[in-house]
């Protein structure tokens, strides 16, 4: 099982490193251009959420860890840190997103997209740490 | 990320060069909002953006509204299709005009 780790310091400066970490993922794991695209932009996202949300506003600082492993039939990629507690998860999906753009209240689209990115994004609080989880199937079907 | 101002056959564009991420979006819409205050049509070349996230379409919608909000157009040059998918699915591709290069998009809103 191929597999690698990476711990960035949490600010926005680490959101270019991280995605070249999620491309190295994805090339390993043979995921198309497209969804490769796709999950990048979902990891991309809630490293985002958890460093202005998790850590710069609540005033907290610290790492993120970040982890791949292809399995036989996906790749999961793990995220951990220790900002504020929060589930992303559980954002339902935006209701506006058929509203005129002057309209619109901003926020909200990138767990939307990182939902929209992943075959399936798994949220758990354990050992006082946030661990997102973004799944890719390997083959196409199903997605 | 790099934005380059021009002014071809009269009309404003702003070429935006790299990724547009959460480092560097707000950066960008204060120099494409800089800008929208000069003119009325705008043409952005996204043509050499090959990621955007979710704070690019903040960005992007920063400058429809500075845009939009005083009777003029933005339109969107050179969308790779990873690009016109994210905005496609969060429902903002209808709104911005479109085309496949700068000389297209200038020609629309001459």
């Amino acid at each position: 099982m191929d597999t690698e780790n990476l711990t960035v310091p949490g600010n926005l400066d680490s959101l270019k490193a991280v995605r070249e970490f999620v491309k190295r993922a994805t090339g390993s794991a043979g995921i198309d251009k497209q969804r490769a695209y796709k999950l990048t932009l979902a990891v991309d996202e809630i490293l985002a959420n958890i460093v202005i949300h998790g850590y710069d506003e609540a005033g907290r600082s610290g790492d993120v860890e970040i982890s791949y492993h292809v399995e036989e039939d996906r790749l999961r990629v793990d995220l951990y840190d220790c900002g504020i507690p929060y589930d992303p998860t559980q954002n339902d999906t935006p209701a506006h997103l058929d509203k005129q753009l002057e309209d619109r209240p901003i926020g909200g689209l990138g767990v939307y997209l990182a939902r929209q990115g992943t075959d399936d994004f798994i949220y758990e609080f354990v050992n006082d740490r946030n661990h997102n989880t973004f799944i890719v199937n390997r083959a196409a079907n199903g997605s | 990320m790099e934005i380059e101002t021009n002014s071809v056959d009269g009309i404003a564009v702003a070429t935006i060069i790299g990724d547009i991420d959460g480092s560097n979006a707000a950066a960008a819409q204060s120099q494409i909002l800089t800008l929208a205050q000069t003119c009325t049509k705008l043409v952005l070349d996204m043509s050499r953006v090959s990621y955007m996230s979710s704070a690019g379409l903040r960005m992007l919608l920063a400058s429809y509204r500075a845009i939009a909000g005083k009777g003029g157009t933005v339109l969107l040059a050179g969308l790779s299709e990873d690009l016109s998918d994210t905005m496609s699915l969060t429902g903002f591709l209808s709104f911005f005009k479109t085309s496949a290069t700068v000389l297209e998009g200038v020609g629309l809103l001459k």
